[in-house]
């Protein structure tokens, strides 16, 4: 029931806000809060295999990435159709995770997270290499994707469909999670052994959540593009991968308001430190440190028990 | 106990350095039967279970289950074609209910589990069975209670009853009794018994008494060895099997 | 592309390869015995470098600057060992990854305020600098220094791993922990000598690093991610292992950035060639990962028993 409560407000209060914005003259919260949506976007994606899989993807970044440059490559070629940029994004996005989870799934423990990290910054670097767009600068947005019956260029209507968009992937996850499917993720995730003694083999299951997750992640990087109007190989950075993953640890691992509560939380702080010192970091960093000495369970532990 | 034979043993060897954990065993299994492995501690027991479940492979040797040859197939596999297994030192789900985990094990025989939307909770065909299960092992009441707050003879239960929800052709049951207190034991001597026309079970046991009451064969392990191997009463009294073991104990 | 080339660029390899090494002998000690992932071991590198040359200028001494590199390293090492890791000990691997991230932003951060983003320059004592000649090339002193001073670490790690009784507990500790510490060997005096192995060995790549390679805050990652690569083709836990892996990840990574757009003009347009050659010598020590994990999912010397 607290469950429904949480997304319930939730929605009300993100869809309310552009009316409060412009209403009050604070425009610049739009911009703000959708950066923050298309993160916890990213975070839904990770939780899936990280929260739910337990899978340790220290690479995460890398499907944004690839979502990014999807629609930013398309674009720089004068391609702006909105169904084949996103869509070139995630499916591109997915069939990269289909290789990477291919190779590293086979893995566990720290080599999983030592490959997927090594793999997310081979596509790093691979970014950088490539001078036709930008190298390690980065190239300006053409222009954004565009669709048929609503205007990205609007920074409202923007905020309306990645908001419909967070919640979709919220509830995708959501229902993946209680599926056959889901609950032989989750099994394995608690109990190996357990899992392949009554008949059930993890690797296939953990690679079509990998991709899926990466699919995800895709999306989450096309909407990033277009939020910052700039492609650069910066989002495949590892530590945006280490960014996202606090995001899900902080908000609560293997629970459906943890990745939306991490992703806010985080970047809100992020802000105000920001706002503090441009060395913010030196105060973040700690603060990291201590959260998970301290506080492993998360923060959407009040919001929400175990799914 | 009919006479089919349903797993052949030919000769399994495992070795850990200079340690033989198993040295050439051979027995054969029939459909229907019972039956037990004894033997001191360190004789092997757990590692023979473990290379019949196929979470460990043998250095030398065969297993035939209903004439396949399962000796290098993986654990999962040979679950899907009927061997379960239960474990010593508990292994369940602690997070979920014991519904849900039972459930699971139905799940890993009903179906594709490549099923992305539906709630696995509300499935009937997965909830039904394990129902049916748990009520067979006695936790009946005990059907939404997290498995990580269940009494420990309760875990037990939930081992044999994981096992039995994948519909098995044959039971390994490592040590179900272990930990259990007088009267968890004997409840779960009744349970077993209750299985015997149906199952065919391979059972490690420390217990004499549910040994005696249970089997209708038993071999003695010791130092990876079997030594002997027959009815009850003609292992009892196998001076060889009193040397070594029974006359530590009794 | 003459011989001469070739053997240069080889040997720039191996220096590459033996820089990975002193980072990758520290971290798969400390993965393999202590079990504990420190993503901080890149930002004791970068600590290295930065106090190796602030006191090296300071002092106008390249050894005073040496020492203090060495010794900064530990003892940060060691104040983050007691403070932080002591904490991570039983805590699973990524709540390890995680908080040693939470350093790595910390110390970059730190690094920037003292001595500011730009790239820090040093300059090599007289000494030191300058040409050799040999088989028919002439190549930097300093090089050829490093090479010799990673490879005399590898034969004094190889003889402390094999011939004493430390190494002994080491090895037994890569591949059975829970064994060693039951023998009743003191595990926490194991465990602190391991990890200031380590740390004065990524302090050691640092300070030497920091004279040829650019010095600024986030260097140390970097090479930190290549050093996981060596570790993965060559197994955790395992020494042997590391040095193979570093050298065939230098000297492999060190060719393609070298010779790969030569080689790849004679089978494509120059223009496509110019594009993909770095791109691909860029990903070429990650597909080799990649191939090494498919053949040998432990790396090919794997250290770990069970």
């Amino acid at each position: 029931m607290r469950r429904y409560l949480f997304w319930v407000v939730l929605t009300l209060a993100l869809a309310a806000l552009p009316v409060w914005a412009q209403a009050t003259g604070n425009t610049f919260y739009i911009e703000l809060v959708r950066r923050m949506m298309i993160f916890a976007i990213g975070a839904i994606s990770l939780n899936l295999i990280l929260g739910y899989g337990g899978l340790v993807s220290f690479g995460h970044a890398a499907f944004l990435g690839t979502g990014g440059y999807a629609v930013g490559v398309l674009a720089f070629y004068g391609i702006f159709d909105g169904w084949l940029q996103w869509g070139t994004a995630i499916f591109g996005s997915a069939l990269v995770a289909l290789f990477i989870g291919a190779v590293s799934i086979r893995t566990s423990g720290i080599y999983f997270i030592m490959i997927t990290l090594a793999f997310s910054q081979m596509l790093y670097y691979l970014g950088i290499s490539i001078e036709e767009y930008g190298g390690d600068d980065g190239i300006r947005l053409k222009a954004r994707s565009q669709f048929p019956l609503v205007d990205l260029t609007d920074a409202v209507q923007f905020y309306y469909v990645v908001l419909a968009l967070m919640l979709a992937c919220a509830l995708i996850v959501h229902r993946i999670v209680h599926s056959r499917f889901g609950m032989v993720l989750r099994a394995a995730k608690s109990n190996e052994a357990r899992t392949r003694a009554i008949g059930f083999s993890p690797y296939a299951y953990r690679l079509a959540a990998f991709v899926i997750a990466g699919a995800m992640g895709g999306l989450a990087g096309a909407l990033l593009v277009n939020q910052t109007n700039y492609l650069t190989p910066e989002f495949m950075n590892w530590t945006r991968s280490g960014e996202l993953m606090f995001m899900v640890i902080l908000g609560g691992m293997g629970t459906s308001a943890g990745p939306v509560v991490g992703a806010f939380a985080l970047l809100i702080l992020e802000d105000v430190l920001a706002g503090m010192t441009e060395y913010f970091l030196v105060i973040l960093g700690p603060l990291l440190v201590l959260s998970v000495i301290f506080f492993r369970r998360g923060l959407a532990g009040i919001f929400s028990r175990h799914d | 106990m009919t006479d089919e034979v349903l797993l052949e043993v030919r000769e399994l060897s495992k070795s850990f350095g200079a340690l033989r954990a198993t040295d050439g065993v051979t027995f054969d299994v029939r459909k229907g039967e019972t039956h037990a492995f004894i033997g001191p501690n360190g004789a092997g027991k757990t590692t023979l279970i473990s290379q019949l479940a196929g979470n460990l492979l043998p250095d030398t040797g065969r297993i035939l289950f209903a004439g396949e040859d399962i000796t290098a197939l993986p654990a999962p596999k040979r679950a899907r074609r009927g061997l379960a297994r239960s474990f010593q030192i508990t292994s369940i789900y602690p997070e979920f209910t014991a519904l849900q985990n039972v459930a699971l094990a139905v799940q890993a025989h009903s179906g594709s589990s490549f099923r992305f939307w539906g709630d696995a909770r509300k499935d009937r065909t997965l909830t039904e069975p394990a129902r049916q299960v748990l009520e067979d092992v006695g936790l009946g009441e005990r059907t939404d209670v997290l498995a990580a707050n269940l009494a420990h003879g309760e875990h037990r239960q939930l081992e044999v009853a994981m096992a039995l929800a994948t519909r098995p052709r044959l039971l390994l049951l490592d040590e179900p009794m272990a930990g259990m207190g007088a009267e968890e034991s004997q409840r779960m001597i009744a349970l077993l018994s209750s299985l015997k026309r149906r199952q065919t079970i391979i059972l490690v046991e420390h217990d004499m008494d549910a040994v005696f009451r249970l089997a209708d064969r038993i071999s003695v392990l010791v130092y990876g060895r079997i030594i002997a191997t027959g009815a009850p009463d003609e292992v009892r009294t196998n001076p060889e099997v009193r040397a070594a073991y029974l006359g530590e104990d009794s | 592309m003459s011989a001469a080339l070739v053997f240069e660029q080889m040997l720039n390899g191996v220096q590459l390869g033996v820089m990975l090494f002193l980072l990758a002998a520290g971290l798969t000690l400390v993965l393999g015995i202590m079990n504990i992932v420190n993503l901080a071991h890149g930002s004791l590198y970068m600590i290295g470098a930065y106090f190796a040359i602030t006191v090296g200028q300071w002092s106008g001494s390249f050894l005073l600057g040496v020492l203090a590199g060495l010794a900064g390293t530990l003892l940060v090492g060691m104040v983050v060992e007691l403070v932080v890791l002591r904490a991570l000990y039983d805590r699973d691997h990524l709540d390890q990854v995680l908080a040693t991230f939470g350093l790595i932003l910390f110390f970059n951060e730190l690094v920037a305020i003292l001595w500011g983003r730009f790239a820090l320059f040093a300059s090599l004592p007289t000494y030191l600098q300058g040409h050799v000649e040999f088989a028919g090339i002439i190549y930097p002193l300093f090089r050829l220094v490093i090479i010799l001073v990673g490879l005399a670490v590898a034969v004094l790690l190889w003889y402390v791993v094999t011939r004493t009784r430390l190494g002994m507990l080491i090895r037994a500790g890569a591949s059975n922990r829970t064994m060693v510490s039951a023998l009743g060997i003191n595990i926490r005096m194991l465990y602190t000598v391991v990890f200031g192995f380590g740390a004065a060995l990524a302090g050691l790549a640092g300070l030497m690093a920091g004279q040829i390679y650019t010095v600024q805050p986030g260097m140390g990652e970097m090479i930190l991610i290549q050093a996981f690569v060596v570790i993965v083709i060559g197994g955790i836990g395992s020494i042997r292992g590391a040095l193979v892996g570093a050298l065939i990840v230098g000297v492999v990574d060190t060719l393609a950035r070298a010779f790969l757009k030569p080689l790849l003009t004679l089978a494509l347009t120059p223009g496509a060639a110019d594009t993909a050659s770095p791109a691909i010598a860029s990903m070429l020590i990650y597909l080799l990962m990649a191939l090494v994990l498919a053949l040998r999912p432990a790396g090919l010397f794997p250290a770990r028993g069970g």
